[in-house]
């Protein structure tokens, strides 16, 4: 140790010493050595590990991709973000540098708030990473459409939410056994919060992990015809910064925080982070289910979002033209596949439809969570087919194609019903044929009741559709294999011919060729 | 006096670490002595606003440090070096002063030349890139005396500062001591009565939380000469009012 001469530091008067301190080199020296930068690689495998292998298996629609994200990047963030928070708050009482800490000039909220920022920066930087990732896969994966920022930005603001829950769970309680508690309670609340959800009216939609309605969350039919309501996302956001600035201001509060000043400040954010975080769940709790699955805040809404979102609907090249919504281009060669040999038999007959066009699911709040489609499946509009595609879309979870392709039949065999049989297709109500129709309509579609009963599950389950076709071993049943056995140009023919006189019911199955 | 103390007074519970002590202090190097448990770390927390007293009277930098404000003008002239030094591993000697010097309000252009100068004043400089956790205890604590004189404090306290420095370094550190106290009130709390010979200008006894002697070295050394023990004048003159203070008390 050097004694004399002391170096040439300059020593102003003590009245420059009050000159501001940049905060941002206290920042700078708390980014550089804070456990959440370690913790950024542990974060991102786990959501690589669980969430990003999740959402890159749905379908690229932005919808589905970003609501995922909204649901899982959170989940996954949540452990190594109160973790690091809390470990960061807690080393001063660990390390033993409380007294030389508490006897420094800078107020002790001040000092918390900075070693929060920089965990929070290092987390938001890794959350954005992880949007970025998903958000540039999607775009050049998507066929339609552009980035839904309301749920990344839900996420974005609650990350700052888990690192204040963690460095405040670590500043009032300084033990290494916090870590593991605070981590573990934090994961559990999240995933509490989602399950508590009951219906439209709930206040558990608060939730930073719940995107849209609470039983149909992510699902390709919303927010691809109507736009993405930010209704929920907005409390969603007023709750978590609400809460954060309420969990910050506590740290300022205790005696020893900072001056007179700096504490009433504290108090005043923390009564109104309360405030705003109150008013957010409240409102969470006026939210009802609007028929196109999105939650409506009615004091937070803008009627110009119930406009439908205008598109230029793609079509196949067939004989009557399958057309669907931009976002499902991907789709359009499976429906056309199914759909095309009933289309071609279709196509000329009086009373076809002029085009088959692909409509929104509508919806409606159940008791509970239970969620009914009020329109789900077909309905004649205009001379033309309205339908729905069959959901959840191959790659959701529990679809197949196989599994698709056996809905879209289901399809097909509505649409010939709606020629062939004799129900009023305005009002779009499964159709009533009488044997000799469901002779025509089983040959027409190669479908069977069994095969329909197979799809449905049981012979119970066959529901309305089951009254199309004929019973196995039937007369009907017989007719069909031998209408079926027609060269398709024959069958044409008889029902140019015959089809008015069929639907009127006046066809005998004797009288089918 | 940039230290004024009357009747001061700390308890724990019902143990009264500090009991009743008046000092007064001015700029230059004050010892502390005495033997375990008399007090001196108590006082010497109190003196640095980390505790409050329980009653009496404390004036620092003629300031009140009970007030926020006043506290607040103190903690920025003032240096501290705890008996136990805690620290950050993973923080560099460069980092960790530089931390203590933003927090003490320094003026963040001052900072850089500042936290240079306290790293080359305790010969770290070369360590100056070297995580904390990679340090000896000799030079941990060297890394205690930076942050503490790193804002060139008007009051500088330091409680057993010496403790795991070699003996080349203690004789640096005492020339340090002096230079120090040309300009400002240095408290040094110690058991090593040579390093209060080398660098005090004045001396305080404490036992069972009260001051028993309050004068230069010399006048302590003085003391020793009415009988004591020790290998040195000091350290008689230590033993020989320790002695005196304790048959007082068992008389009274």
């Amino acid at each position: 140790m050097t004694a004399p001469p002391a170096p040439a530091v300059p020593r102003p008067p003590h009245h420059a010493v009050r000159a501001k301190v940049v905060p941002g080199r206290l920042l700078r020296l708390e980014l550089r050595r804070n456990t959440m930068l370690w913790m950024l690689p542990v974060a991102i495998l786990l959501f690589w590990y669980n969430g990003y292998r999740e959402i890159m298996a749905v379908p690229p629609m932005w919808n589905l991709r970003a609501m995922t994200l909204q649901n899982r990047l959170l989940l996954d963030f949540a452990i190594p973000v109160v973790g690091a928070a809390a470990w960061m708050a807690s080393r001063e009482g660990r390390r033993g540098v409380a007294d030389l800490l508490g006897i420094t000039a800078r107020p002790r909220w001040a000092r918390q708030l900075t070693g929060w920022a920089a965990t929070t920066c290092w987390a938001l930087l890794g959350y954005l990473c992880c949007v970025a990732v998903v958000y540039v896969l999607t775009a050049r994966q998507a066929s339609w459409g552009g980035p839904l920022w309301w749920p990344a930005v839900v996420g974005a603001v609650a990350v700052p939410l888990l690192s204040a829950v963690g460095f405040a769970a670590g500043t009032l309680f300084p033990s290494r056994f916090t870590v593991p508690l605070v981590t573990v309670a934090a994961f559990f609340g999240l995933a509490f919060g989602t399950q508590a959800a009951s219906g439209d009216h709930s206040y558990w939609q608060i939730s930073p992990l719940t995107s849209g309605a609470v039983d149909i969350g992510a699902d390709p039919g919303v927010a691809t015809f109507y736009h993405y309501l930010p209704d929920l996302s907005i409390a969603q956001v007023m709750f978590a910064a609400g809460l954060t600035a309420a969990v910050l201001g506590l740290l300022g509060l205790p005696a020893g925080s900072g001056g007179r000043w700096l504490r009433r400040s504290a108090a005043v954010i923390t009564v109104a982070g309360l405030a705003a975080a109150g008013t957010a769940v409240a409102l969470a709790g006026t939210g009802r289910l609007d028929p196109h699955g999105m939650i409506v805040i009615p004091a937070l809404h803008d009627a110009a979002n119930d406009q439908p979102i205008r598109y230029t609907p793609v079509c196949s090249h067939t004989a009557i033209p399958v057309c669907v919504n931009p976002a499902y281009t991907a789709y359009l060669p499976a429906v056309t596949a199914v759909l095309r040999p009933v289309l071609t038999e279709l196509a000329g007959l009086p009373g076809a439809p002029r085009q088959v066009t692909q409509a929104a699911q509508a919806y409606a709040q159940g008791p509970g969570n239970s969620i009914n489609l009020i329109f789900h499946g077909l309905a004649a509009r205009d001379g033309s087919v309205v339908f729905s595609l069959p959901d959840p879309l191959p790659g959701d979870q529990g679809q197949t194609s196989a599994g698709f392709d056996s809905r879209l039949k289901t399809t097909g065999l509505q649409i010939v019903a709606g020629v062939i049989g004799s129900q009023s297709r305005a009002a779009g109500s499964p159709a009533v044929a009488g044997p000799a129709q469901q002779a025509v309509i089983s040959a027409l579609t190669r479908l069977t009741a069994p095969q329909l009963a197979f799809r449905n599950g049981s012979a119970e389950q066959l529901g309305p559709y089951g009254r199309l076709l004929p019973a196995p071993g039937s007369p009907a049943a017989a007719a069909a294999t031998r209408f079926a056995a027609l060269p398709a140009a024959a069958q044409h023919a008889w029902l140019v011919q015959h089809l008015p006189a069929l639907r009127a019911g006046r066809i005998s199955l004797a009288q089918l060729p | 006096m940039n230290i004024e103390i009357t009747d001061l007074t700390r308890r724990f519970g019902r143990t009264k670490a500090v009991a009743g002590v008046d000092l007064e202090a001015g700029p230059g190097v004050f010892g502390l002595l005495g033997p375990n448990g008399a007090g001196k770390t108590t006082l010497l927390r109190v003196m640095a606003t980390v505790l409050p007293p329980t009653s009496g009277r404390l004036r620092l930098l003629d300031r009140d440090p009970g007030a926020y404000g006043p506290r607040r003008e103190i903690r920025r002239r003032l240096g501290y070096l705890p008996q136990n030094l805690g620290y950050y591993p993973g923080f560099t000697v460069c980092e960790f002063v530089e931390y203590f010097a933003l927090l003490k309000d320094m003026p963040a252009a001052r900072v850089p030349a500042a936290v240079a100068a306290a790293v080359e004043r305790v010969d770290l400089g070369v360590k100056a890139k070297a995580k904390l956790r990679t340090l000896s205890g000799g030079m941990l604590r060297r890394v205690g005396i930076a942050q503490a004189i790193v804002n060139e404090p008007e009051l500088l306290l330091l409680d057993e500062p010496t403790a795991g420095l070699d003996p080349e370094q203690r004789v640096q550190f005492r020339a340090l001591l002096r230079d120090l106290g040309q300009r400002a009130t240095v408290v040094v709390s110690t058991h090593l009565v040579e390093d209060v010979g080398a660098a005090c200008t004045e001396v305080a006894l404490m036992d069972q939380g009260k001051v028993v002697f309050h004068g230069t070295p010399g006048e302590l050394t003085a003391r020793g000469t009415d009988g004591g023990t020790g290998d040195a004048p000091l350290e008689r003159g230590y033993t020989a009012v320790l002695a005196q203070a304790r048959l007082a008390q068992a008389q009274s």
